[in-house]
């Protein structure tokens, strides 16, 4: 078991039956284009690409409770839902029946249990999460978790990570480098300086 | 300077099928001794500027793997027995980079030597049953000046280990530096009776050979290096071939065939170019390079009435003796942040557990190194790197997150894996590729013992976090591989036609202007870190070619 091949076993199953089906497409050409105005979108607040604002908000909900917001930013800030909306116009086009499907039948349990105008995002935090630990195995949640971590972790031009707050939830200075030794903790005094890691 | 061309009707002294560890240098070698060279490379010809930080698209969407398995159609079973299928998710199971510069472009670049014990362990320990275990046809002391000349020509940083092999010559740089993870390896291995040393790289700690030395960025894993101080032959040998003015790189050009002729020499290569049409190079000689499984693959894929089970492949081994490595792991999260994503992944190893030891009850050995591995890159991180026993969404989640990512290091075994008839690379017989040709059929199920090993490795991995100080350690197992980036043995080399692919100069036995060298000439796997063998073995590979085509014996 290499490295990649145990990164391969846990990805498909953090990203349950996403990973089952076509999943992600190869990058079009052009991607860098659609991903630049879902940029310019999201800036200006302009309406979704491909999700409808009913749909956008219920991704979203769900998107919150992943990565909620408590003193720092969360999903909602880093903009995770336009991510989502500008992936499934794109390499995850393949897979936006399937989700809006499985969002049907999301809303379907949610209604089910509390009652027949409920939205998720109208529910108290406590409420949201003990019925989203009863959607926990489905492939609409796992899906959304993963877009999710991609929305807030990818760089920003994917759409999400707005103003790097991913990076920064991390410790993480960013991609850019060059960095100079010392790293870390333990290796300050070997290289003669002084650093706490933070 | 444009580089040359050639018109494929006319004969070419040789055609070079592959640009990448193997086909870099033997591109480099013959044509700058004068020999008209086309190099046919199946991918693109990026260069530094080509290269990002991207992780979204180099790790998620497999950019530099060329895309994912829908584009390569590989299928997998562990047995013969079994049908083989499409592997669950979209990531194909055997793992390289078509493109200019092959793997050497976007692999880690630690770089280990064999050592002798590598070349001659069937004689030291005796048969293993169910094994093609053997010994080399070569000793190391033959391959050592050719070591020695990657180390300098190449460009390696490391500094000498207690167990190392003999060198004739010093590594021409210093290592990189130490970072947070060795430093932690090196206390945690002084206490246990143990010994870190320096990891040697294929990655300029300073200036040399014209290109600039690392600048840490980080981006070492599976991308390819903007710097160019990752020494792919992309950077170090590509630019010299191209300079020699007998050398033409011919990217996007997917071979599907060699053919030979009435006399049974190979006499053209068949390849699609960028536009999918059919061209052939017509070719006094052909050096095949197109790494374990893609040479396995081109042979097969070139039966003919002459060689009905597929060219060179007389012996049956073509595709056989398939040897991955196999690895283990395990994760600690230290107390102080440790920011192991910059600079390269590994700054120090452990070889003490290098040779096999009767007294464990099985054979292997390998080397142990200190990486953050998944916690080098954000999105890796959060979906792979977290603890596993923490909530995996919530406030529980993003604490996990917030304090982990900086904090993490994993320590990693890299194993032995014995060459078996049943581990091997063949043509599906349903699947395709993007291009049109039969899809790799992998089948692959590790001896008991690289697993047993692979355990033993786990366990030291975990007793050094232990002995490191982690606040919490996890581990996963050891599981069967069903896939790998170390494609080793497939047309391995050997005195015997019946039992071997080449000679141990790398001419086909079969063929005797066909001449094959990369990771499938290996005959034992080593310890985990194949890519500086297979660049020595190429410049060894290249004197007798040289020296051959020299005499008139091609």
């Amino acid at each position: 078991m290499s490295p990649e091949d145990l990164s391969r076993r846990m990805f498909l199953k953090s990203s349950g039956a996403l990973a089952g089906a076509s999943y992600l497409r190869i990058l079009a050409p052009g991607l860098a284009v659609i991903a630049q105005a879902a940029c310019t979108a999201r800036d200006a607040e302009a309406p979704f690409a491909v999700l409808g604002a009913e749909e956008a908000r219920d991704f979203a909900a769900i998107a919150a409770r992943i990565i909620p917001t408590t003193d720092t930013p969360g999903a909602t800030e880093a903009g995770v839902i336009h991510f989502i909306d500008r992936a499934f116009g794109a390499e995850m086009s393949g897979q936006l029946e399937f989700a809006r499907n499985s969002m049907t039948e999301f809303n379907n349990a949610l209604r089910g249990k509390h009652g027949d105008t409920a939205r998720l995002d109208e529910l108290d935090e406590e409420t949201q999460d003990d019925f989203l630990t009863s959607q926990e195995q489905t492939p609409l949640f796992n899906m959304v978790r993963t877009m999710t971590i991609f929305g807030f972790f990818a760089m920003e031009k994917y759409g999400g990570n707005k103003g790097k707050v991913g990076w920064d939830l991390l410790g993480f200075d960013g991609n850019h480098g060059p960095w100079t030794y010392p790293f870390g903790y333990y290796d300050a005094e070997v290289h003669g300086g002084t650093n706490d890691g933070e | 300077m444009a580089s040359k061309t050639f018109d494929t009707r006319k004969e070419v002294d040789f055609v070079v099928i592959g640009s990448g560890s193997a086909g870099g240098i033997l591109a480099k070698e013959l044509s700058t001794a004068g020999f008209s060279t086309v190099v046919l490379e199946q991918g693109p010809y990026r260069n530094a500027a080509d290269f990002t930080h991207d992780e979204y698209s180099v790790l998620i969407q497999s950019e530099l793997l060329g895309g994912g398995n829908d584009v390569h159609g590989q299928t997998f079973r562990h047995y013969e027995h079994e049908t083989a299928g499409p592997p669950r998710d979209r990531i194909t199971p055997i793992r390289y980079a078509p493109g200019v510069g092959g793997s050497s472009v976007h692999f880690t670049a630690n770089f280990w030597r064999l050592r002798p014990v590598d070349f001659q362990e069937r004689s030291l320990i005796g048969p293993i049953s169910g094994t093609n275990f053997t010994d080399w046809p070569i000793t190391y002391e033959e391959l050592e000046p050719y070591y020695t000349r990657v180390d300098w020509e190449i460009g390696v940083s490391g500094a000498p280990g207690p167990f190392d092999a003999p060198r004739s010559k010093p590594f021409p740089m210093p290592p990189m530096p130490i970072k947070s993870s060795g430093v932690l390896m090196e206390k945690a291995a002084a206490e246990l009776g143990w010994h870190a040393q320096p990891e040697p790289h294929a990655i300029l700690s300073q200036p040399h050979n014209g290109r600039a030395g690392c600048v840490s960025c980080g981006y070492c894993m599976w991308f390819g290096c903007e710097a160019g101080a990752k020494s792919s032959t992309l950077v170090a040998m590509i630019p010299l071939a191209e300079a020699s003015g007998n050398c033409e790189i011919r990217p996007e050009s997917t071979v599907i065939r060699i053919d030979t002729d009435d006399r049974g020499r190979a006499s053209e290569v068949v390849y699609l170019d960028r536009d999918g049409v059919e061209q052939a190079q017509k070719t006094k000689a052909v050096v095949l390079s197109a790494n374990g499984a893609e040479s396995a693959r081109l042979l097969l894929m070139s039966a003919s009435p002459q060689h009905p089970d597929g060219l060179a492949n007389s012996s049956g081994f073509v595709g056989r003796n398939l040897m991955f490595n196999q690895h283990s792991l395990a994760t600690g999260v230290y107390e102080h942040p440790l920011n192991d994503y910059k600079g390269v992944q590994v700054s120090r190893i452990i070889h003490d557990f290098y040779d096999t030891d009767e007294k464990r009850g099985f054979y292997g050995g390998g080397g142990i190194d200190a990486r953050p591995l998944f916690s080098a890159t954000p999105i890796f991180h959060a979906l792979l790197g977290t603890d596993p026993n923490a909530p995996r969404w919530g406030k529980g989640y993003k604490d996990v997150l917030a304090h982990d990512f900086t904090r993490t290091l994993c320590f990693v075994g890299s194993n032995t894996s014995l060459a078996m008839d049943r581990n091997n690379v063949t043509l599906d017989p349903e699947s395709k590729d993007a291009s049109g040709r039969p899809a790799i059929r992998l089948t692959y199920m590790d001896h008991d013992d690289d697993l047993a090993t692979a355990a033993f490795f786990e366990d030291r991995c975990a007793e050094l976090h232990d002995a490191a100080g982690a606040m919490k350690m996890w581990r996963f197992g050891i599981r069967p591989n069903t896939g790998g980036e170390h494609l080793l043995g497939t047309c391995r080399m050997g005195n015997d036609p019946a039992t071997s692919v080449v000679d141990s100069k790398h001419r086909s036995h079969d063929v005797p202007n066909l001449f094959i060298c990369d990771g499938s000439s290996m005959v034992t796997s080593g310890r985990g870190q194949p890519t500086m063998t297979i660049m020595a073995l190429a410049f060894r590979a290249a004197d007798h070619i040289k020296a051959a085509a020299g005499a008139g014996e091609i």
